[in-house]
């Protein structure tokens, strides 16, 4: 018991440190500007822009490569089994609870981002789902009480305080991310700790845990993966520039003004 | 006097083409279409083709397939796209040259658009919601079946004051035309344009090599009586 407490101290000492070493990092992102659909310097960015610096390549095609055996030799076909094993509804249920589990982190990674109208989103559906929803199996608050998923990780955090991305990485078995916000993918796995601690400390069983809800999640996109790797030239680049994307729309969608939108009939007769 | 009736002419002259293009400004936005509606229709089309019974199994498969693309050249511009997706290199290129690349591309995106919405064949799909801006409007849907949501926007563009015609498909976040650009880029840097060209026809090679084992060419279509 001992053990496994200093090792968690020793983990958050070591977190602290990186994050601020991290901070020592200059920010290399500017800024977010440009990054619009509907603007031509979407799609004239230039190489050597932000989201393309990737000073780590050949070593980081090295961990994809790994990966990509890891995925196609253990990791696919064990999701595959399972997912005939389980219908597809369960597995859902599984994912959906195990997002509710995080609800209490992105609540408070909203608050440290000053995402004041989201924390309410989140801890209302946090409330509405860890008891109409049945301890977070089924997502209520979406369907029924219309409070949509609100993401906010310590990534965004971190983001949000000045830390820059230092530079992709790709993450043994993990895939995809950047130094910082790899940094908080650790961060927030241990404000899931407390969940385990009254009923184990055993460092493997959270691992087990971890490599369940990992196999759940893969189960619910199998072939993804293969798709994406049949339609692209250089899959690490297609990976890497999808990544990049898809966080930047995350991004986003949690700040962006919700009155450039229409729904339905436009009045055109506005400029 | 001489100077006078000069100032006049161009005066008038000035004021004329002032009110005409102001009417014509007046017109185009009167009858400038909504993005929306022109997306919905066009939608609407694919999906019915998908899940037509007519047109069901694997016998069909081709005959189906064909017809989501004539429907696909109606409300995407294969041209624009891959003026994008080149980037600068685009401009270096002669009219031929052009061409056969938006073929390729074409050819291209036909399997990964294709490849997507094939396998949601009991899909629906919803409209959410646009947003204008200038010749520009993004259209953003819902795919949706059973347990699956995936939300996907059409970038389009103005083109002759009355058409909205698609030129980037954004699924989940990820824009088509960016990631292939990104990818593009890569090749033409190392390898030059003719790499490029290569490799393209290899890929298309490759995927229709996949594509007829389960959606065969030759297969003789069956009679109905």
């Amino acid at each position: 018991m001992i053990k496994s407490s200093r090792f968690f101290f020793r983990s958050m000492v070591l977190f602290v440190m990186a994050v601020i070493l991290l901070g020592s990092v200059p920010p290399v992102i500017a800024g977010q500007g440009g990054a619009d659909f509907l603007s031509d310097e979407f799609y004239t960015d230039q190489p050597g822009s932000v989201e393309t610096a990737d000073p780590l390549e050949s070593l980081n095609r090295v961990v994809f490569t790994f990966n990509d055996r890891m995925y196609t030799w253990v990791l696919e076909p064990v999701a595959r089994g399972y997912s005939h094993v389980l219908p597809s509804d369960i597995r859902s249920c599984f994912s959906t609870f195990f997002r509710n589990l995080l609800e209490p982190v992105r609540f408070i990674n909203t608050l440290l981002q000053g995402r004041f109208a989201d924390s309410r989103t989140v801890l209302v559906r946090f409330l509405i789902n860890s008891t109409c929803g049945i301890y977070g199996f089924a997502d209520v608050a979406a369907r029924e009480f219309n409070f949509p998923p609100v993401e906010a990780t310590l990534g965004q955090t971190l983001a949000t305080w000045g830390v820059g991305d230092g530079c992709y990485l790709v993450v043994p078995l993990y895939g995809s991310s950047t130094l910082r916000d790899f940094v908080g993918v650790v961060g927030d796995g241990f404000g899931m700790t407390p969940y385990y601690y009254p009923w184990t400390r055993d460092f493997g069983v959270m691992a087990g845990v971890y490599l369940g809800k990992e196999t759940n999640r893969l189960s619910l996109h199998l072939g993804d993966y293969e798709e994406l790797k049949k339609l692209s030239f250089d899959p690490y680049v297609a990976l890497r520039d999808a990544y990049f994307q898809y966080r930047r729309k995350q991004r986003q969608h949690s700040t962006s003004p919700e009155t450039l939108w229409e729904s339905g009939r436009s009045d055109l007769s506005k400029p | 006097m001489y100077l006078t009736r000069f100032m006049a002419v161009i005066f008038l002259s000035l004021l004329y083409l002032g009110l005409s293009s102001a009417g014509v400004a007046g017109a185009a936005t009167h009858t400038r279409p909504d993005p929306m509606e022109q997306l919905r229709p066009f939608v609407n089309e694919i999906v019915g083709i998908l899940t037509n019974k007519n047109l069901a199994g694997k016998a069909n498969c081709r005959k189906r397939r064909q017809r989501v693309m004539v429907a696909a050249h109606e409300r995407f511009d294969f041209n624009e796209m891959s003026k994008r997706v080149l980037g600068r290199e685009w401009r270096k290129l002669s009219p031929k040259q052009k061409k056969h690349f938006v073929t390729l591309f074409t050819k291209l995106l036909e399997h990964a658009y294709l490849g997507k919405i094939e396998d949601y064949s009991k899909q629906t799909v919803e409209f959410k919601r646009q947003r204008i801006r200038g010749n520009r409007a993004e259209v953003q849907t819902i795919l949706k079946e059973k347990n699956v949501v995936i939300p996907v926007s059409y970038i389009m563009i103005l083109e002759n004051g009355n058409q909205w015609m698609v030129y980037d498909i954004i699924v989940e976040g990820v824009s088509l035309v960016r990631n292939y650009m990104e990818q593009f880029r890569e090749i033409v840097r190392q390898g030059g344009y003719s790499e490029l060209i290569k490799l393209l026809e290899n890929k298309i090679d490759t995927l229709e090599h996949d594509l007829s084992k389960t959606c065969p060419i030759d297969l003789p279509p069956k009679e109905v009586p």
